[in-house]
Protein backbone atom coordinates (compact mmCIF):
# COMPACT_ATOMS: atom_id res chain seq x y z
CA UNK A 1 0.00 0.00 0.00
CA UNK A 2 1.09 3.45 -0.98
CA UNK A 3 2.12 6.10 2.22
CA UNK A 4 -0.25 8.98 1.60
CA UNK A 5 1.55 10.03 4.55
CA UNK A 6 2.95 13.90 4.33
CA UNK A 7 6.80 14.29 4.08
CA UNK A 8 8.21 16.22 6.20
CA UNK A 9 9.57 19.75 5.10
CA UNK A 10 13.46 19.40 4.43
CA UNK A 11 15.31 22.14 1.45
CA UNK A 12 12.76 24.26 2.93
CA UNK A 13 13.59 24.51 6.57
CA UNK A 14 17.27 23.53 6.68
CA UNK A 15 19.89 25.75 7.59
CA UNK A 16 22.87 26.74 5.32
CA UNK A 17 26.00 26.49 6.30
CA UNK A 18 29.32 27.12 4.32
CA UNK A 19 30.17 23.50 3.29
CA UNK A 20 27.04 23.01 2.11
CA UNK A 21 27.06 26.28 0.71
CA UNK A 22 30.28 25.39 -0.89
CA UNK A 23 29.41 21.62 -2.40
CA UNK A 24 26.18 23.55 -3.83
CA UNK A 25 28.29 26.29 -5.78
CA UNK A 26 30.59 23.31 -6.97
CA UNK A 27 27.76 21.64 -8.71
CA UNK A 28 26.28 25.08 -10.44
CA UNK A 29 29.76 26.33 -11.45
CA UNK A 30 30.19 22.79 -12.26
CA UNK A 31 27.43 22.95 -14.82
CA UNK A 32 27.77 26.59 -16.17
CA UNK A 33 31.55 26.18 -16.55
CA UNK A 34 30.70 23.20 -19.04
CA UNK A 35 28.21 25.65 -21.00
CA UNK A 36 30.89 28.07 -21.34
CA UNK A 37 33.08 25.78 -22.53
CA UNK A 38 30.36 24.20 -25.47
CA UNK A 39 30.62 28.17 -26.14
CA UNK A 40 34.37 29.11 -26.51
CA UNK A 41 34.68 25.76 -28.58
CA UNK A 42 31.75 26.58 -31.33
CA UNK A 43 33.25 30.81 -30.95
CA UNK A 44 36.42 29.39 -32.19
CA UNK A 45 35.36 27.39 -35.09
CA UNK A 46 33.21 30.10 -35.74
CA UNK A 47 36.55 31.92 -36.51
CA UNK A 48 37.03 29.55 -39.73
CA UNK A 49 34.25 31.15 -41.16
CA UNK A 50 35.49 34.62 -41.61
CA UNK A 51 36.93 37.87 -40.03
CA UNK A 52 32.78 39.24 -39.99
CA UNK A 53 31.94 36.30 -37.01
CA UNK A 54 34.98 37.28 -35.24
CA UNK A 55 34.26 41.60 -35.10
CA UNK A 56 30.74 40.11 -33.75
CA UNK A 57 31.80 38.30 -31.28
CA UNK A 58 34.21 40.65 -30.45
CA UNK A 59 31.84 43.29 -29.86
CA UNK A 60 29.59 41.36 -28.30
CA UNK A 61 32.21 40.80 -25.25
CA UNK A 62 33.41 44.29 -25.36
CA UNK A 63 29.77 45.24 -24.40
CA UNK A 64 28.41 45.81 -20.39
CA UNK A 65 26.49 41.92 -20.71
CA UNK A 66 29.61 40.58 -22.59
CA UNK A 67 32.03 41.95 -19.84
CA UNK A 68 29.68 41.18 -17.07
CA UNK A 69 29.64 37.53 -18.38
CA UNK A 70 33.48 37.35 -18.90
CA UNK A 71 34.08 38.47 -15.07
CA UNK A 72 31.80 35.87 -14.25
CA UNK A 73 33.07 32.77 -15.95
CA UNK A 74 36.57 34.16 -14.35
CA UNK A 75 34.86 33.72 -10.96
CA UNK A 76 32.96 30.90 -12.01
CA UNK A 77 36.52 28.93 -13.14
CA UNK A 78 38.45 30.23 -10.58
CA UNK A 79 35.71 28.64 -8.10
CA UNK A 80 35.72 25.45 -9.43
CA UNK A 81 39.41 25.00 -9.26
CA UNK A 82 40.01 25.85 -5.67
CA UNK A 83 36.80 23.75 -4.73
CA UNK A 84 37.98 21.11 -6.26
CA UNK A 85 41.46 21.31 -5.00
CA UNK A 86 39.20 20.98 -1.52
CA UNK A 87 37.88 17.70 -2.33
CA UNK A 88 40.55 16.19 -3.78
CA UNK A 89 42.08 16.93 -0.42
CA UNK A 90 39.24 15.29 1.34
CA UNK A 91 39.01 12.47 -1.02
CA UNK A 92 42.65 11.79 0.24
CA UNK A 93 40.68 11.93 3.98
CA UNK A 94 41.90 15.01 5.20
CA UNK A 95 40.56 18.31 6.40
CA UNK A 96 36.69 16.51 7.48
CA UNK A 97 37.04 18.01 11.30
CA UNK A 98 34.16 20.94 11.44
CA UNK A 99 36.56 23.46 12.57
CA UNK A 100 38.95 22.99 9.41
CA UNK A 101 35.53 22.22 6.54
CA UNK A 102 34.59 25.69 7.52
CA UNK A 103 38.33 27.12 6.96
CA UNK A 104 38.91 25.29 3.58
CA UNK A 105 35.28 26.23 2.79
CA UNK A 106 36.03 30.35 3.57
CA UNK A 107 39.29 30.03 1.59
CA UNK A 108 37.47 28.55 -1.56
CA UNK A 109 34.86 31.72 -0.80
CA UNK A 110 37.37 34.38 -0.96
CA UNK A 111 39.60 32.74 -3.02
CA UNK A 112 37.87 32.56 -5.71
CA UNK A 113 37.00 36.40 -5.63
CA UNK A 114 40.47 37.42 -5.11
CA UNK A 115 41.88 35.03 -8.24
CA UNK A 116 38.54 36.66 -10.40
CA UNK A 117 39.78 39.89 -9.37
CA UNK A 118 43.73 39.05 -10.29
CA UNK A 119 42.76 37.52 -13.56
CA UNK A 120 41.13 40.78 -14.48
CA UNK A 121 43.80 42.92 -13.65
CA UNK A 122 46.16 40.72 -15.25
CA UNK A 123 43.46 41.03 -18.57
CA UNK A 124 43.39 44.12 -18.46
CA UNK A 125 47.35 45.59 -18.15
CA UNK A 126 49.28 42.73 -19.39
CA UNK A 127 47.07 41.15 -22.68
CA UNK B 1 14.71 12.61 -8.02
CA UNK B 2 15.67 15.64 -7.43
CA UNK B 3 11.81 17.20 -5.24
CA UNK B 4 12.27 20.63 -4.24
CA UNK B 5 8.80 21.41 -3.58
CA UNK B 6 6.79 19.51 -1.26
CA UNK B 7 3.84 17.61 -2.61
CA UNK B 8 0.36 18.94 -2.38
CA UNK B 9 -0.92 16.99 0.62
CA UNK B 10 2.73 17.99 2.65
CA UNK B 11 2.50 21.92 2.75
CA UNK B 12 2.44 23.06 5.82
CA UNK B 13 -0.53 25.29 6.47
CA UNK B 14 -0.94 28.03 9.48
CA UNK B 15 -2.44 26.44 13.08
CA UNK B 16 -3.51 27.73 16.45
CA UNK B 17 -2.18 30.36 18.30
CA UNK B 18 -2.08 29.72 22.14
CA UNK B 19 -1.68 32.25 23.93
CA UNK B 20 0.15 32.52 27.15
CA UNK B 21 -1.94 31.95 30.26
CA UNK B 22 0.59 32.74 33.27
CA UNK B 23 1.32 36.47 32.43
CA UNK B 24 5.06 35.64 32.47
CA UNK B 25 7.33 38.50 31.36
CA UNK B 26 9.94 35.99 29.86
CA UNK B 27 7.71 34.70 27.00
CA UNK B 28 9.33 32.92 23.37
CA UNK B 29 7.60 31.79 20.68
CA UNK B 30 7.64 27.95 19.88
CA UNK B 31 6.81 26.63 16.42
CA UNK B 32 5.79 23.16 16.24
CA UNK B 33 4.79 21.14 13.40
CA UNK B 34 1.95 19.26 13.22
CA UNK B 35 0.05 16.59 11.54
CA UNK B 36 -3.08 14.56 12.98
CA UNK B 37 -3.21 11.41 10.82
CA UNK B 38 -7.18 10.74 11.85
CA UNK B 39 -8.56 14.28 10.13
CA UNK B 40 -7.05 13.67 6.74
CA UNK B 41 -5.96 18.01 6.51
CA UNK B 42 -2.55 19.33 5.66
CA UNK B 43 0.33 20.02 8.43
CA UNK B 44 0.52 22.57 10.41
CA UNK B 45 2.25 24.66 12.33
CA UNK B 46 0.89 25.29 15.84
CA UNK B 47 2.84 28.58 17.37
CA UNK B 48 2.51 28.01 21.55
CA UNK B 49 3.69 31.48 23.96
CA UNK B 50 6.06 29.11 26.25
CA UNK B 51 7.27 30.71 29.94
CA UNK B 52 10.93 30.76 29.94
CA UNK B 53 11.11 31.62 33.56
CA UNK B 54 10.02 27.73 34.97
CA UNK B 55 11.69 26.61 32.23
CA UNK B 56 14.72 24.48 31.93
CA UNK B 57 17.53 24.68 29.69
CA UNK B 58 17.09 22.03 26.66
CA UNK B 59 14.60 22.39 23.83
CA UNK B 60 13.09 18.89 25.03
CA UNK B 61 12.19 20.46 28.41
CA UNK B 62 10.05 22.94 26.24
CA UNK B 63 8.10 20.53 24.61
CA UNK B 64 7.70 18.45 27.68
CA UNK B 65 6.67 21.99 29.73
CA UNK B 66 4.18 22.43 26.74
CA UNK B 67 2.73 18.77 26.77
CA UNK B 68 1.93 18.96 30.24
CA UNK B 69 0.94 22.09 30.46
CA UNK B 70 -0.22 23.70 27.42
CA UNK B 71 -1.46 21.15 24.39
CA UNK B 72 -1.50 17.07 25.79
CA UNK B 73 -2.13 16.32 22.12
CA UNK B 74 1.77 16.95 20.97
CA UNK B 75 3.34 13.59 20.12
CA UNK B 76 7.00 13.03 20.04
CA UNK B 77 9.20 10.38 21.01
CA UNK B 78 11.86 10.86 24.26
CA UNK B 79 12.74 8.15 26.50
CA UNK B 80 16.26 8.66 28.34
CA UNK B 81 16.46 12.53 27.89
CA UNK B 82 20.27 12.80 28.29
CA UNK B 83 21.59 12.06 24.71
CA UNK B 84 22.35 8.15 24.96
CA UNK B 85 18.97 6.96 23.53
CA UNK B 86 18.53 8.77 20.26
CA UNK B 87 14.36 8.54 20.44
CA UNK B 88 14.57 12.82 20.38
CA UNK B 89 15.94 13.68 17.20
CA UNK B 90 14.21 15.98 15.58
CA UNK B 91 14.93 19.54 13.43
CA UNK B 92 14.98 22.11 15.69
CA UNK B 93 16.08 25.37 14.61
CA UNK B 94 17.13 24.24 11.14
CA UNK B 95 19.18 21.77 11.92
CA UNK B 96 18.96 18.19 13.28
CA UNK B 97 19.96 17.30 16.91
CA UNK B 98 18.83 15.72 19.44
CA UNK B 99 15.93 18.02 21.90
CA UNK B 100 17.58 16.54 24.81
CA UNK B 101 21.15 17.89 24.61
CA UNK B 102 20.23 21.07 22.27
CA UNK B 103 19.88 24.20 24.31
CA UNK B 104 17.36 26.96 23.49
CA UNK B 105 19.40 29.56 24.17
CA UNK B 106 21.40 27.98 20.93
CA UNK B 107 18.45 29.04 18.80
CA UNK B 108 17.97 32.70 17.91
CA UNK B 109 14.28 34.46 17.79
CA UNK B 110 11.13 31.99 17.45
CA UNK B 111 12.28 28.28 18.53
CA UNK B 112 11.06 26.59 14.95
CA UNK B 113 10.71 22.70 15.42
CA UNK B 114 10.23 20.30 12.89
CA UNK B 115 10.15 16.45 12.61
CA UNK B 116 13.66 14.85 10.99
CA UNK B 117 13.71 16.27 7.20
CA UNK B 118 12.16 14.37 4.47
CA UNK B 119 10.12 10.95 6.15
CA UNK B 120 6.87 10.12 5.79
CA UNK B 121 5.63 11.79 8.84
CA UNK B 122 3.02 9.45 10.99
CA UNK B 123 2.13 11.99 13.25
CA UNK B 124 3.09 15.37 14.58
CA UNK B 125 7.26 15.23 15.65
CA UNK B 126 7.56 11.62 14.50
CA UNK B 127 8.93 10.28 11.42
CA UNK B 128 9.23 7.09 9.59
CA UNK B 129 12.50 5.73 10.06
CA UNK B 130 11.42 2.12 8.40
CA UNK B 131 13.70 2.28 5.53
CA UNK B 132 16.66 3.50 7.35
CA UNK B 133 16.43 0.49 9.76
CA UNK B 134 16.17 -1.82 6.46
CA UNK B 135 19.38 0.04 5.07
CA UNK B 136 21.09 -0.70 8.57
CA UNK B 137 19.97 -4.62 8.90
CA UNK B 138 20.99 -4.95 4.80
CA UNK B 139 24.76 -4.26 5.89
CA UNK B 140 24.55 -6.98 8.14
CA UNK B 141 25.61 -5.23 11.70
CA UNK B 142 27.01 -7.92 13.54
CA UNK B 143 30.26 -10.07 14.02
CA UNK B 144 30.79 -12.82 11.20
CA UNK B 145 33.98 -14.38 12.26
CA UNK B 146 35.02 -17.73 10.73
CA UNK B 147 36.67 -19.81 13.76
CA UNK B 148 35.29 -23.17 14.71
CA UNK B 149 35.61 -22.19 18.28
CA UNK B 150 33.02 -21.18 19.70
CA UNK B 151 34.11 -20.64 23.49
CA UNK B 152 37.12 -19.33 23.03
CA UNK B 153 37.81 -15.26 22.99
CA UNK B 154 38.79 -13.50 20.13
CA UNK B 155 41.49 -11.08 21.24
CA UNK B 156 41.85 -7.52 19.44
CA UNK B 157 44.94 -5.16 19.72
CA UNK B 158 44.64 -1.70 21.73
CA UNK B 159 46.04 0.03 18.32
CA UNK B 160 42.82 -2.29 16.17
CA UNK B 161 40.64 -1.79 19.05
CA UNK B 162 41.37 2.07 19.08
CA UNK B 163 40.03 2.09 15.41
CA UNK B 164 36.73 1.51 16.23
CA UNK B 165 36.72 5.17 18.12
CA UNK B 166 34.54 7.51 16.57
CA UNK B 167 32.30 4.38 14.87
CA UNK B 168 30.94 2.18 17.61
CA UNK B 169 29.32 5.37 19.95
CA UNK B 170 26.79 6.30 16.95
CA UNK B 171 22.91 5.56 18.40
CA UNK B 172 21.76 5.39 14.84
CA UNK B 173 19.21 8.45 15.59
CA UNK B 174 18.96 9.43 12.22
CA UNK B 175 20.38 13.10 12.42
CA UNK B 176 22.85 12.61 9.98
CA UNK B 177 21.13 10.75 7.00
CA UNK B 178 17.55 12.65 7.50
CA UNK B 179 20.06 16.19 6.92
CA UNK B 180 22.05 14.98 3.99
CA UNK B 181 20.27 16.27 0.39
CA UNK B 182 21.79 13.39 -1.04
CA UNK B 183 19.64 10.97 1.23
CA UNK B 184 16.79 13.23 0.89
CA UNK B 185 17.14 12.80 -3.43
CA UNK B 186 18.37 9.12 -3.33
CA UNK B 187 16.86 7.76 0.09
CA UNK B 188 15.83 4.40 -1.71
CA UNK B 189 18.89 3.62 -2.93
CA UNK B 190 21.81 5.66 -1.21
CA UNK B 191 22.98 3.88 2.22
CA UNK B 192 23.15 7.52 4.31
CA UNK B 193 25.90 8.37 6.44
CA UNK B 194 24.45 6.84 9.37
CA UNK B 195 24.78 3.34 7.68
CA UNK B 196 27.58 3.97 6.04
CA UNK B 197 29.23 4.72 9.24
CA UNK B 198 27.98 1.54 10.78
CA UNK B 199 29.40 -0.16 7.93
CA UNK B 200 33.03 1.10 7.81
CA UNK B 201 32.61 0.35 11.98
CA UNK B 202 32.28 -3.10 11.00
CA UNK B 203 34.66 -2.76 8.24
CA UNK B 204 37.48 -2.27 10.01
CA UNK B 205 36.81 -4.42 13.08
CA UNK B 206 39.77 -6.38 13.13
CA UNK B 207 38.00 -9.30 14.43
CA UNK B 208 35.53 -9.52 11.31
CA UNK B 209 36.64 -12.06 8.76
CA UNK B 210 33.78 -11.03 6.18
CA UNK B 211 36.41 -7.34 5.32
CA UNK B 212 36.16 -7.89 1.70
CA UNK B 213 32.43 -9.23 1.26
CA UNK B 214 31.48 -5.76 3.49
CA UNK B 215 33.20 -4.11 1.01
CA UNK B 216 31.98 -5.46 -2.12
CA UNK B 217 28.71 -4.71 -0.83
CA UNK B 218 28.81 -1.18 -0.88
CA UNK B 219 30.80 -0.27 -3.17
CA UNK B 220 28.21 0.90 -5.07
CA UNK B 221 27.67 3.70 -7.43
CA UNK B 222 24.07 4.92 -5.61
CA UNK B 223 24.65 3.24 -2.19
CA UNK B 224 27.96 4.37 -1.70
CA UNK B 225 29.04 7.40 -4.11
CA UNK B 226 25.89 9.60 -4.00
CA UNK B 227 28.26 11.07 -1.10
CA UNK B 228 28.89 14.32 -2.38
CA UNK B 229 30.80 16.06 1.23
CA UNK B 230 28.49 18.16 1.85
CA UNK B 231 28.37 17.71 5.36
CA UNK B 232 25.43 18.27 6.56
CA UNK B 233 25.72 15.11 8.42
CA UNK B 234 29.26 15.29 10.52
CA UNK B 235 27.92 19.27 11.65
CA UNK B 236 24.42 17.32 12.48
CA UNK B 237 25.47 14.48 14.64
CA UNK B 238 24.82 14.82 18.37
CA UNK B 239 27.52 12.84 19.51
CA UNK B 240 29.97 14.86 17.67
CA UNK B 241 30.97 11.88 14.96
CA UNK B 242 32.23 12.14 11.82
CA UNK B 243 30.14 10.07 9.33
CA UNK B 244 31.65 12.14 6.19
CA UNK B 245 35.07 11.21 7.32
CA UNK B 246 34.14 7.47 7.26
CA UNK B 247 32.43 7.20 3.91
CA UNK B 248 35.85 8.95 2.82
CA UNK B 249 38.03 6.62 4.50
CA UNK B 250 35.45 3.83 2.54
CA UNK B 251 36.06 5.15 -0.65
CA UNK B 252 39.64 5.53 -0.17
CA UNK B 253 40.00 1.81 0.19
CA UNK B 254 38.34 1.17 -2.68
CA UNK B 255 40.24 3.52 -4.59
CA UNK B 256 43.40 2.35 -3.24
CA UNK B 257 42.41 -1.99 -3.88
CA UNK B 258 43.43 -1.97 -0.21
CA UNK B 259 40.42 -4.70 -0.55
Amino acid sequence: MENKNPLSPHIQIYKWHISSLVSISHRITGIINIIAITLVCIWASFLILGDTNYSFINLFLNSFLGKFIAIGLAWSFSFQILSEIRHLIMDMGYGFELQTTRITGLVVIFGSVLLTILTYLIGKNFI
Amino acid sequence: MVQINLPENSQVKKGKYFKDKTGSTNLRKVNVYRWDPSTGENPRIDTYEVDMDNCPSKVLDILNKIKNEIDPTVAYRRSCAHGVCGSCAMNMGGKNGLACTTSHSEIDGDIDIYPLPHLKVKRDLIGDLDGLYKQYQSIEPWLKNNTKSKTAEIFQSKEDRAKLDGAYECIMCACCSTSCPSYWWNGDKYLGPAVLLQAYRWIIDSRDDERKARLKKVADELKLYRCHTILNCTSACPKGLNPAKAIAEIKKMLATANV
